[in-house]
Formats: C-alpha cells, structure tokens, sequence
C-alpha cells in the first residue's frame, strides 16, 4: 500500500505526543528510517496504491518524495542532538509535528487527485505552523500569523484555481476524473481559455507557497524564526513540494497546447524572485533571513528552468535536488551557530573559522555550492540551465537571470566572509559537537557524489518527469 | 434563474458594502452570520439545482450552521473573552472603502459581461458579479484593516466569494461535492488556526493589533 508512506508518519506523530521526549526521540529517527524504505520500495515500483482514484505514482512526485524521504531522515539525527542543547517546553508536540507535517508532505508528493493535492498543500501549512510558533516569542508570533495568513489566502485562491479547471472540463464535456494523469490525456478537450485562468490562480496559490516573488513575504520570516531542524525542512522539502503542484498544472497546460502561455508565467515569476533576492540579500542583517532569501532565488531558478524548456528542465530538476541537499546542510549549520553565538544577527557573530572549525567549514562549503561553484551540483544544473536558455534563444531573460546571480554571490558573500573571518570578542555559548555536524557533512557530500555520478534509475525517472514537458538532455 | 435568488444576491452584495463601512466589531461579526447565511442558500435558488440531491440539502443545512452559526459564535465568544469592540482608524478611511467597493462592482460587472459568453448554459451575470465583489473586498478587507480580527473576517468574506464562484460555474453531477467540501475544509481548519494565533497574540500583547507585529522586516 502506497499510502502507508503517509499513514506511518501520521501514525507515530500521535503515538510520539504521549510518549516522554526520549523516547519521542527515537520514534522521530526511527520513524525517518521507515519512511526512506517505504520510499525506496515505491520508487522501484514494489508498492502499489490502495486508492488509485486519488494517489499514484509519478516520476516528478517520487522524485521530491525521495529527496524530501532522505532530507528528513538526516534532519531527524540531527534534530536529536539539537533538541537536547535547546531547552523547548513542548517537545513532544514539535516531534509530533514534525511527523504530521512529513505525512503530509508524502501526500502532496503522491497525491493524483487535483482536490487531494490541494487538501494535502493545505495540511502542510497547518502542520507547520505549530513549529514556527513554538518559541512563542513575540518575533515566532509575528511570523506564524503572517505564515498562516498569506498561506491561507495564498491557497484559498489555488482551490478558486481547481474550480476553473474543473469548469474548463465541463465546457469541453469531459467527464473523466479529476486527476492530473487522467486529465493530460484528454487535455486537448479541455476549456483553454478557463485552463489558463486556471492555471494563474494555480501558480499564484501554490506560488506562494513555494516562496515565488511577490508573494514571498512570508518565507524570509517563518524561515529565520522556526527552530533551524524546521528551517532546514521547509526550505528543502516543503517547497519542493509547492513546486510540485505548480509543476503539476504546468505539464497539463503543456498537454493542452498552451504550454508557451504557462512558460512564459514562470519565467517571469522566476526571473521577478531573483531580482527580489538579490535587492534584500545584499544588506541583510541575519544570517538565517539570507539563506531563506537564497531559497527565494533558488525557487526562481527552478520555475525559471521549467519554463524555459528543454535541457533547461533537466538542469532546473537537478537544482531542486541540489538545493535542497546544499540548503538543508546550511540551515542545519546555522542551527550549531544560532546555539554558539546565541544571536541570528550576522553582527553579532565573527570569527567562526577559530570558533567552530567544524562547522565553519561545513557553512563555508555550503554557501560555495549554493553559489554554483564545483564540486557542488549547482555548478552543472546552473550551467544546464543556461545552456537550455541560450538553446532557445532567449538572451535577454538569461541575462537578467545571470545579473541577479553576480548580484546575489556578491551580497552574499561579504556576509559569509564576515561570519566566517571577522573580528569577534566575546565568548561562545555551546561548543559544536560531531552528532550536529555530520548531517551537514553528510547533505554536502550526498550533493557532491550526485554531481559526479547520477545512478541510473535517478537518471531515468528525472528524464521521464520532464518528458511530459518536452524536456530532454538533447535540448 | 428566478427573481428570489436575485434578491438573494442583492442582499449578499449590500453586505458587503456594510463590512467595508462598519467599525464595529459586533456588527461585523452579526453581517458575517448573515452573509455567510445568504451564500448557503444561493445554490437552492440556483436553476442547475433544481433537483436537489438529500445529500446536497444535507450539506446545504451543514454550510447554514458553520457558516451563519458555529463561526460567528465562535467569533462572538473570542470577542467577549479579548474584550476588544472597535477597529481602530484603518488604513484606507471607511468611505474610502466604500467607495472602492463600488468600483469593484463595476469592475466586476465588466469582467462578468466578458466572461459570461464562454460559460456553458444559461448564467445570469448577478451570481458572478456578486462572486467576483466579495472575493475583492474580502481581500481589500484583509490588507486595509490593523486588527488581527478584522483580517481573520476578511478571510472569511473572501472565503464566501470563492463558494459563489464555484456554485455558479460548476455543475453538481461533475463535482461531487468538491465546492462545498473544500470551502468548508478551509474554513473550519483556517478559522481554527487562526483563532489560536489570535488569543496568543492577546495574550502577548495585550490587544490583537497587527501593528505591533512589526519586528520582522527588511
């Protein structure tokens, strides 16, 4: 059964908010471990879905379900560590938490139906929520009431979105389900002009989840105030998962024939988050608000890639595996900074190369990646991309997308520099330890082998995902 | 379409225009039962309903009592227990936004004769007008109000906007109950974030103002 990838979570998240922490604990690493499993075992085709009218299997959806699977179980060690250094009055709830919303990221990935994927975009906010709020100071408050509110009205308009997509069955007279594999067969019978309206309210709703520009502004806050374990998840997993419904309405636009209309949407939108990046990262003053900023352009380069097309796709899937496993690490590394210097200030920190050897070189090495250098895998799929956009000819958006690039490595970088070198006089509170860098260590390297050999069923199953877009590595 | 339900509609847009003028509270909340009335019934008076299914008027009857019911009382109770009345001066004056209700039904009726020629069967234009109306001002609500209540029933407003819409345009036989399914769902499980959030920021900050949410920005 394909569902249990979300039951046992679901499951073990109820047990875990009885049970005393230490054991909540290891039912988090344990639970982790199942799930990678179960994952695996979907991916190679061995489970098969119990109610096939509303979930199946996807190469686009198994592809985040695998990295959001892997991301969450080395998360989940580190969580163990981190949550023993942090003193956190409810603990039990953020375990179970953290299970609910991962059951709930498993349903988006696996989800068919176009009302159960927007069921299951709207249970992520819901179960995120609590773990942003959970230091209940006035600054987690402000940030969960803006989460929740902009998400809601966010995903509100993308279910107005799923009404005209059903419209546009009834003009058309099809009475198939409502399911996204059903509905690219028959996407030619389709409404276009009520498809299109469709698909805007469809970008816009899951757009804002996925931290797209303008409707970001919730991201940077949420992002910095959460615990870092859930600032790693929601930058790498989550919206992995909001891109996957806008991706999602992208392939049946694509089947429709409208596929230059939904295009050149993305494009804009990508291109509108870069530029929006690269204006707050440069005089950023906390170091965890940089690196969600750096999640809103890299969600750019990835709606920027699949509408472009072509090799570009191929480059834009590879980003979304790399920036995950590349900003999941950097995260984790500001949670052991965040615990040393006690400030998410950039100000207040300095020196960390003397400071926290370990962890320094962890951070250091991760924002290397995130700026697109080698080893890194960013490195290939940014030059995939634009390789892909110079292929078809569009000069002027790939040079915006360059300039933002240049922008954002340069603003950043002075801020990692002073991070890492800068002076800095006062003590440290909480020494690194091995148990809370090695995650990151371990996120990087699995970043580092997949640049330089991509196993083949992974190979496979990015190429079968982007063919429903005309993507191919041919260009 | 018969003349009851554009009387139905009438009255849904007129409520509308009261929540953009009204500071109190109260009064917002008693409109919100009402209105939230008023777009359950829509879909009986609707002709595609005409033969109503028990399981339509079993929902039908479930929309009335969380829409006109369990969440203005939930509200009301929320209201008494944060001992809060009034809204303060908003951002956007009250005749401002009454003003700019009126133009959104103008634009609204403008998209409507647009749109209405690609829509299957016979439509009348109110239901998509009303529909088009409700969804801005509940959004204009939501952006132009301090109160962290008075945006929570923006939410809302908007929220019954949505439901219009998908009444008017989808066919019952086809959804299956998708429209009402999925506005309930997001109502009852946003109200009930929400409405947590909301007494903890009363209780942090002594009042529900989101100006005092200003901490976090660039």
């Amino acid at each position: 059964m394909l569902e249990f990838i979300c039951l046992i979570p679901l499951f073990t998240g109820i047990i875990a908010m009885f049970l005393p922490v230490s054991i909540g604990r290891v039912i988090l690493v344990v639970t982790a471990l199942l799930h990678l499993q179960l994952t695996v075992m979907a991916w190679i085709g061995k489970v098969k879905p119990g109610l096939p009218y509303y979930f199946s299997t996807s190469p686009d959806g198994l592809l985040v379900l695998l990295v959001t699977s892997f991301i969450f179980l080395v998360i989940s060690i580190y969580a163990v560590s981190y949550l023993s250094e942090t003193e956190m009055t409810s603990e039990p709830i953020y375990i179970g938490c953290t299970l609910f919303f991962l059951a709930s990221m498993s349903m988006v990935a696996l989800a068919d139906h176009l009302i159960v994927l927007w069921i299951a975009i709207e249970a992520t906010t819901l179960m995120s929520a609590p773990l942003i709020f959970l230091h209940r100071s006035k600054s987690a408050l402000e940030a969960t009431w803006k989460y929740v509110m902009i998400c809601s009205v966010g995903i509100a308009l993308a279910l107005l979105g799923c009404f005209f997509v059903v419209l546009s069955m009834e003009i058309g007279h099809v009475t198939e389900a409502i399911t996204y594999s059903a509905l690219s067969k028959v996407a030619t019978q389709l409404n276009p002009t009520w498809l299109k309206a469709g698909f805007i309210f469809l970008v816009i709703g899951y757009g804002t989840k996925m931290g797209l520009a303008p409707m970001h502004t919730w991201l940077p806050d949420a992002h910095s105030e959460a615990p870092s374990p859930t600032s790693a998840l929601l930058s790498g997993a989550l919206l992995n998962c909001a891109f996957l419904g806008v991706y999602r309405s992208h392939q049946l636009l694509f089947k429709a024939g409208l596929g230059d209309f939904s295009s050149n949407i993305l494009i804009g939108f990508g291109l509108l988050s870069m530029l929006v990046a690269a204006v707050f990262i440069f005089n950023q003053s906390g170091y965890k608000r940089m690196l969600a900023y750096s999640s809103i352009e890299n969600m750019g380069i990835i709606a920027f890639g699949v509408g472009i097309g072509g090799l570009a796709t191929y480059g834009a899937m590879l980003h979304l595996i790399h920036h995950s496993l590349i900003k999941s690490s950097l995260f984790l590394s500001s949670g052991n900074i965040l615990l040393g210097y006690g400030s998410k200030l950039i100000a207040n920190t300095g020196n960390m190369a003397r400071l926290f050897p370990k962890t320094c070189t962890a951070f250091f090495a991760g924002f290397a990646g995130i700026s697109g250098f080698p080893p890194f895998g960013i490195f290939v799929s940014e030059l995939l991309i634009i390789l892909g956009a110079f292929q078809k000819g569009r000069t002027i958006s790939i040079s915006i997308f360059i300039l933002a690039l240049v922008l954002i490595f340069a603003g950043a970088s002075r801020l990692v520099m002073k991070m890492c070198f800068g002076k800095y006089k006062q003590g440290v509170l909480v020494d690194e330890n091995m148990a809370r860098v090695l995650p990151s260590y371990a996120l990087l390297l699995a970043s580092l082998i997949l640049c330089v050999w991509l196993p083949d069923s992974l190979y496979q199953t990015i190429l079968s995902a982007i063919a429903t877009i005309g993507g191919s590595t041919n260009g | 379409m018969m003349p009851s339900s554009e009387a139905l509609l009438a009255l849904i847009l007129l409520s509308v225009l009261l929540s953009l003028t009204s500071h109190r509270l109260l009064t917002l909340i008693h409109i919100m039962a009402f209105q939230g009335i008023m777009v359950s019934l829509v879909p009986l008076f609707h002709e595609k309903h005409h033969t109503l299914a028990i399981g339509s008027i079993l929902l039908l009857q479930v929309m009335i009592l969380i829409k006109g019911f369990l969440i203005p009382g939930f509200m009301l109770a929320a209201v008494k227990k944060i001992k809060m009345r009034r809204e303060v001066v908003p951002l956007i004056s009250y005749h401002a936004s009454l003003f700019i209700g009126l133009i959104f039904i103008v634009v609204s009726a403008f998209i409507a004769d647009r749109i209405q020629g690609t829509l299957p069967g016979k439509q009348t234009v109110l239901i998509i007008i009303t529909a088009i109306t409700t969804l801005a001002s509940g959004l204009f609500l939501l952006m132009s109000r301090h109160k962290a209540f008075t945006q929570v029933i923006g939410y809302l407003i908007m929220e019954n906007g949505i439901y219009l819409f998908g009444t008017a345009l989808a066919k019952q036989t086809h959804t299956q109950y998708i429209v009402e399914f999925g506005v309930l769902l997001d109502l009852l499980v946003g109200i009930m974030v929400m409405g947590i959030i909301l007494t903890n920021i009363n209780d942090t900050f002594d009042d529900v103002d989101t100006a005092y949410l200003g901490e976090l920005k660039d």
